[in-house]
């Protein structure tokens, strides 16, 4: 892989990495697509499962289920204002 | 000679209890992160679950569109990193929409212009950011809320044909109760693009706007943006490819950010949840979920009841208010005095009061009484106009109004005599001077006879009595 494409890629995921690290990820970020091509080459179709092909779709009705506990989620939070999650500013 | 190539994508709130992939309430306006569970605020390991009513909303809406319906909705992820989306990712949909190559047709200026759709498809909210000085605030109850976006192809001229679409729009998916539409609270949103090109010449550099809030100011938006456009042409420059936003307070567009390459979302398919095939059953679902829509009934009002154009709008404009009119006709009322009583008399009440007609003491029982009434001459049309007032405030019949009150119209030969006769001697002058051929006064004397019997007499009766009496 391209060591370009890797930075592109890598910018994309929001990822900072080292002239080092490049050189050591795109060897194996080209063993994964090798992997991702030997993939490609079966025949996948012939599977009996898979998205589409399932005997029905999968679905949960429009209910409020009423089991979160959304102030043990926001004790999580770094900082609270009013309820609010306060993080620093980001436009 | 130019030409503008207007564009939108609309984003609805679907009316469901639930957000579309969790069990969280579905509700604009409840205390900051009150509905938030681990899948939507995007906690590892949790896993999303379509809501079956957010899908079939979808389909309704993608059929009314005249969408072709796929046959495999896929769902992707749509990778971006902002904290409005706490999993960094969005799911929506991309390499397969459940709604494509729709139409909508656009009436204005006496042509109408069909309007592609090119495609419709499902995804979840992003959370509520508000930015205070150096901070932000997060809100997550919106994330997850069931969103649809319908995003038509560059197909307007004018920013009028935007504003129209989009009041027809709002108009369609309120009668399907999917969404009610309200563009000031967010449940529906719309982000434009325009381009503008020489004639001939094919599309232009597009230009988006957003911070839309109305459907007026998606109209003022676009024609400034198309004026601004040509101005830069007509100089011979270049427009800048970039997202503007409209500026409600100068009346401007403003640039956002310049696009400097198209976004890079690295869409790929939603591992966690299956595509969804619409089978005949859910497709027979559909079907029944769809109503007459609007501009069809506006067809089928003047065709069959009559009524103008302009009775025909203000009728159809909300589904409740058609519903109502076609029961007062149903129960025998003229169908062109209940359009007139209704677009009139009862909006004016319910203006002055800020009420729906829905929920109000008038039924359209009570409103084809009345008709009635007036129709059978059991009562004037002053005093209709009070019985109406009298449903509203007292909250009863109007049978029983005109019952209580004595409002019942006075057609009585005999005592209507005795009421000339003293009108007459009250006012022997008036009546020397019709004798003497001045018709003028015979009105005065009428009126002298209705403001004596608070209106309820008879007036044809009362002034056939007169001439009578006068010699005329």
């Amino acid at each position: 892989m391209d060591v370009s494409e890797l930075k592109v890629t890598a910018d994309l995921a929001n990822i900072e990495l080292g002239e080092e690290e490049f050189a050591s990820l795109g060897r194996e970020v080209e063993k994964m697509l090798d992997y991702f091509s030997k993939m490609m080459e079966t025949d996948g179709m012939s599977l009996p499962s898979g998205p589409g092909r399932r005997a029905a779709n999968r679905t949960r009705p429009d209910a409020v289920s009423g089991d979160a506990d959304p102030d043990s989620l926001l004790e999580n939070a770094p900082e609270l204002e009013d309820r609010f999650i306060v993080i620093p500013n980001v436009l | 000679m130019y030409q503008s190539f207007i564009g939108l994508e609309i984003h609805i709130q679907l009316l469901t209890e639930s957000k579309v992939f969790c069990g969280c309430t579905n509700r604009f306006g409840d205390e900051p992160n009150t509905n938030v569970c681990p899948v939507c605020m995007g906690y590892p390991g949790v896993l999303p679950a379509l809501n079956a009513q957010a899908i079939r909303l979808s389909y309704v809406v993608a059929r009314a569109l005249n969408c072709e319906m796929s046959p495999q909705a896929v769902f992707e992820r749509k990778n971006y990193f902002y904290p409005d989306m706490p999993k960094n990712y969005q799911i929506s949909q991309f390499s397969s929409p459940l709604g494509r190559n729709g139409w909508i047709d656009v009436a204005y200026n006496g042509k109408t212009r069909r309007v592609r759709i090119h495609e419709i498809h499902l995804e979840e909210d992003a959370g509520k950011m508000i930015h205070a000085g150096d901070m932000s605030l997060l809100d997550y109850n919106r994330a997850g809320t069931p969103l649809l976006e319908i995003v038509t192809e560059p197909d307007m001229e004018f920013g009028e044909e935007a504003e129209i679409l989009l009041q027809d729009f709002r108009r369609t998916i309120r009668y399907l109760g999917v969404c009610d539409g309200n563009m000031e609270e967010g449940s529906m949103r719309c982000d434009a693009n325009v381009s503008v090109n020489l004639e001939g010449r094919g599309l232009g550099r597009k230009v988006e706007i957003k911070n839309l809030n109305s459907s007026r100011f998606v109209k003022m938006a676009l024609n400034y943006e198309i004026g601004r456009q040509k101005e830069i042409l007509d100089k011979g420059g270049k427009v800048v490819q970039e997202t503007r936003l409209w500026n409600e307070n100068r009346d401007v567009t403003e640039t956002m950010r310049t696009k400097e390459s198209a976004h890079d979302y690295r869409y790929f398919p939603e591992p966690d949840l299956p595509a969804f095939v619409p089978d005949a059953e859910f497709l027979a679902q559909v079907d029944r979920g769809l109503v007459e829509l609007p501009a069809a009934r506006r067809e089928r009002f003047v065709k069959d009841y009559g009524v103008n154009e302009a009775a025909a709008d203000f009728l159809i404009n909300e589904k409740g208010t058609a519903d109502f009119y076609e029961e007062v006709a149903a129960l025998g009322a003229d169908p062109g005095a209940a359009a007139s009583w209704l677009q009139f008399d009862v909006r004016k009440i319910l203006n002055r009061e800020n009420r729906e007609l829905a929920g109000s003491p008038l039924t359209a029982a009570r409103l084809a009484q009345l008709l009635s009434l007036l129709s059978g001459g059991r009562i004037h049309g002053k005093i209709a106009k009070q019985v109406l007032e009298a449903v509203f405030a007292e909250d009863k019949d109007p049978g029983l109004i005109i019952r209580e009150k004595g409002w019942e119209q006075m057609d009585d030969a005999a005592e209507l005599a005795a009421l000339v006769d003293r009108a007459l001697a009250a006012n022997a002058k008036a009546a020397a001077a019709v004798k003497a051929g001045d018709a003028k006064p015979l009105g005065f004397l009428v009126g002298q006879i209705m403001k004596a019997t608070q209106g309820r007499a008879q007036p044809q009766m009362v002034q056939e009595l007169l001439k009578e009496k006068l010699g005329i």
